[in-house]
């Protein structure tokens, strides 16, 4: 049944790895929440991140940018390359690395400042902008790119917690691509929004593709489906299968894999 | 019959009335409590309730006003003629009550019997001398008439006392036929009891707001009292505060701006020392610390705010001050002549504030959402650029409405303004001078003999009025302010 909206473009795509993880290990003081976790991620490529609740989506996503160091009790192990660096090495600056690999939350956190200010924050803390007018160019550009600049055009001074939802979570996107990443993590984007946005928000990933490796924790498998070219399966803190999406939707190699997209598990 | 044991007994009836009105309900259902409307003890609270409670509410009613009423007879009995020139009414009645006073205090020793102090047409010199070797305090020669209205007095509050103890207990025991009476198995003894409870909480809560609307009418009345004895304009406008101390003669000028420009200079001081170290302290707590830490050191700040302001007070006097006069006194700099002065109070009662200010910062920083800072640590922000940038804003409105409370703890501070800043009433820029607040006049204007017909004490109370309508005004802000921010977020 996931065929029908299956994206062909991915058999063309460029293949370049992006983000190699080997043997990740993850615990929460004794909670072991990720187990041997390996995976390549590629270049300018959708990739899914699927599987029952409490299974450790996020959590490996949240190593991606080293989110986890903000949680006392967290402790990673094992190494996470992104372009053949280890981002968990002594000499990385994780502030330097979450400018590069950017996060879109599960709920919308527009900070309750103006639209303007939302976005402009990253960039304003990166300097990368000479002057007020160059700034303004990254907003606009960033909004455009978060389809929301013609909603919010005429109102940039007006708060961004005024937004509705859907608004706000393409707000936080835009906020996101600012800064210009590399890489976009997405914990569940769409989790909170209506079908429209839903689509607005989809529609929004696959452009973000042509430039950037984008990861998405999602729930819906008609929306891995949708917009992910390669999908990750997570049982228990494993990772089950990683494999071509239209692969892992038609053919799953693993019985569990199976039964959790025919919603017998979860 | 001493009140305590009306008390008790009173309790004892109700006491009985609950057994009775259990055990009654019970044989009526012939020991099957399925029966009954509600539980055995709800027949039995009901009848307690109906015994004690009235009878309580008529023994309290009655303690306050058998006092009105005895006072205004014996005032009857004294006319015009008997009080002297220099006196008043009032005080010849302070003194009947000290006489009846003597009385039973004769009577105790046995210097005199109890006929010979109750009867009215006893010998007046042998009383007198009774009374005066007894102990009792007195301040003038006991005339004639005084004796007769005190005997009347004593006699009367005895009566009083006795037709009291009838009239509750009488109403206690009807009380207890009442619920005994009603009590049947269709009764819903659980229904009226609830009404019982809640009649109970009702009155806690009025008497508790009662007494607030008590103590600010009896702050209005007597500050119009004081507007009429003193012009209000030169009240709230006057630049000289000198209170003649005779309290009669001389005329005083009571001024309040020197007042609140002492209150208004050591707040300032004070918030100045507390607002930053605090919250950069609560910053410190909610954002740096790790848990363990956090756990000891925040409790360990709000000991700092169970001090009592007196202790705060010797610090002032024995140690700040002191330290400033080394170094700004005489032998330093020269601008400090004496260790009490608005900087030693501010310093003081800035440290006082800390733990105010940065426990309230705290609460209000932890309530900013994990998500918030998470959003900014995302896009590659440090710590530091995320509490200023984010949190803080954030925060902004229930950091100020924590720093409008700690003013106006400020302003109501007392103690170490006594101790520390001095009595001097200046308008004065240098910070190094002693001045005084409105709270530490009110304390020096009504301590020692004062008559409060004097506008010199009187002005207490339009000092305390005014420094209400301050705090009032700025708490209301303060709480309208942290509302309206708690509002974003839950
Ligand atoms: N901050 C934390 N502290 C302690 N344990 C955590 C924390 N966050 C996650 N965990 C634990 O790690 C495991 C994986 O959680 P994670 O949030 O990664 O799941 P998830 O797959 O994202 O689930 P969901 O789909 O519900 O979001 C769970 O057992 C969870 O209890
Ligand atoms: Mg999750």
């Amino acid at each position: 049944m996931y065929d029908a909206t299956y994206d062909t473009t991915q058999e063309t795509a460029v293949t370049d790895v992006k983000i190699k993880a080997k043997d990740v290990q993850v615990y929460y003081a004794d909670n072991h929440a990720i187990k041997d976790v390996s995976v390549e991620i590629e270049d300018k490529t959708v990739t899914a991140f699927i599987g029952p609740s409490g299974c450790g989506k996020s959590t490996f996503l949240r190593c991606i940018n080293r989110m986890n160091d903000t949680i006392d009790i967290c402790r990673v192990e094992g190494d996470i390359l992104i372009d053949g660096d280890d981002i968990y090495d002594k000499r990385v600056d994780p502030v330097q690395l979450r400018a590069k690999v950017g996060m879109v939350f599960q709920k919308p956190n527009p900070f309750p400042k103006s639209i303007y200010d939302n976005i402009a924050y990253g960039p304003r803390i990166h300097g990368m902008a000479r002057n007020k007018a160059e700034l303004d160019e990254i907003v606009e550009r960033a909004l455009r790119r978060g389809a929301i600049w013609d909603e919010v055009k005429d109102r940039l001074q007006a708060p961004g917690t005024g937004l509705s939802g859907g608004q706000q979570q393409r707000l936080c996107i835009a906020r996101a691509v600012a800064t210009e990443p590399e890489v976009l993590l997405m914990d569940e984007p769409c989790s909170a929004l209506d079908p429209i946005a839903t689509a607005q928000v989809e529609e929004l990933i696959d452009e973000l593709r042509q430039n950037y490796a984008v990861v998405i924790v999602t729930h819906s498998m008609q929306q891995a489906a949708r917009v992910s070219q390669k999908t990750a399966f997570f049982h228990l803190g494993h990772l089950v299968e990683y494999d071509d999406t239209s692969k892992i939707f038609t053919n799953p190699e693993d019985s569990r894999t199976e039964s959790y997209i025919t919603g017998r598990i979860g | 019959m001493t009140l305590l044991w009306l008390f008790l007994i009173t309790l004892a009836i109700a006491a009985g009335a609950f057994v009775l009105a259990r055990s009654r309900v019970l044989a009526q259902s012939g020991q099957d409590r399925r029966k009954l409307h509600s539980l055995p003890v709800y027949y039995g609270s009901n009848a307690a309730m109906k015994s004690a409670i009235p009878a309580l509410l008529v023994l309290v009613i009655w303690l306050i006003a058998q006092p009105f009423v005895v006072n205004n007879a014996v005032s009857g009995m004294i006319s015009d003629s008997a009080i002297a020139d220099n006196s008043s009414r009032g005080l010849v009645l302070a003194e009947v009550r000290r006489a009846a006073d003597g009385l039973d205090l004769a009577v105790a020793s046995g210097a005199l019997t109890a006929d010979q102090a109750t009867d009215p047409q006893s010998d007046f010199e042998t009383v007198t001398s009774a009374i005066e070797e007894s102990g009792a305090i007195l301040t003038s020669q006991i005339t004639e008439p005084v004796l007769r209205a005190a005997q009347a007095f004593r006699a009367m509050t005895a009566t009083g006392k006795r037709l009291m103890a009838g009239v509750v207990l009488l109403i206690a025991a009807l009380g207890a036929l009442w619920g005994l009476r009603e009590t049947s198995p269709e009764f819903r003894a659980r229904n009226v009891v609830e009404q019982g409870v809640r009649a109970l909480l009702i009155a806690a809560a009025s008497i508790a707001i009662l007494t607030t609307l008590g103590i600010v009418l009896s702050l209005v009345f007597n500050t119009i009292e004081f507007f009429r004895l003193y012009p209000a304009s030169e009240f709230f406008f006057g630049t000289n505060w000198a209170p003649s101390f005779s309290g009669r003669g001389g005329a005083s000028d009571l001024g309040i701006l020197p007042l609140l420009w002492g209150t208004f200079y050591i707040s300032i001081v004070a918030l100045i020392v507390a607002v930053p170290i605090g919250l950069f302290a609560a910053i410190y707590l909610s954002e740096y610390a790790s848990p363990r830490l956090r756990a000891i050191a925040k409790p360990m700040l709000e000991v700092l705010a169970g001090i009592p302001t007196i202790v705060y007070g010797l610090f002032a006097l024995l140690t700040v001050g002191p330290l400033l006069v080394s170094v700004f006194g005489d032998e330093g700099l020269g601008w400090m002549q004496a260790g009490t002065a608005v900087m030693t109070a501010g310093l003081v009662m800035g440290i006082m504030l800390i733990p105010f200010v940065s426990s309230l910062s705290d609460d209000i920083i932890n309530a900013v959402p994990q998500s918030m800072r998470d959003g900014s640590y995302g896009l590659g922000a440090t710590q530091s650029e995320t509490i200023r940038q984010v949190v803080l804003p954030a925060a902004l409105p229930g950091i100020v409405g924590a720093i409008l409370l700690a003013a106006s703890r400020a302003i109501g501070e007392t103690m170490i303004v006594v101790l520390g800043a001095g009595a001097a009433a200046r308008l004065s820029l240098n910070p190094f001078d002693a001045m005084t607040t409105v709270t530490a006049k009110i304390v020096s204007q009504l301590t020692g003999d004062s008559d409060f017909a004097s506008p010199e004490a009187l002005v207490a109370f339009a000092l305390g009025m005014t420094l209400f309508v301050i705090t009032l005004g700025l708490n209301v802000f303060a709480l309208y302010i942290v509302r309206t921010y708690r509002e974003q977020y839950e």
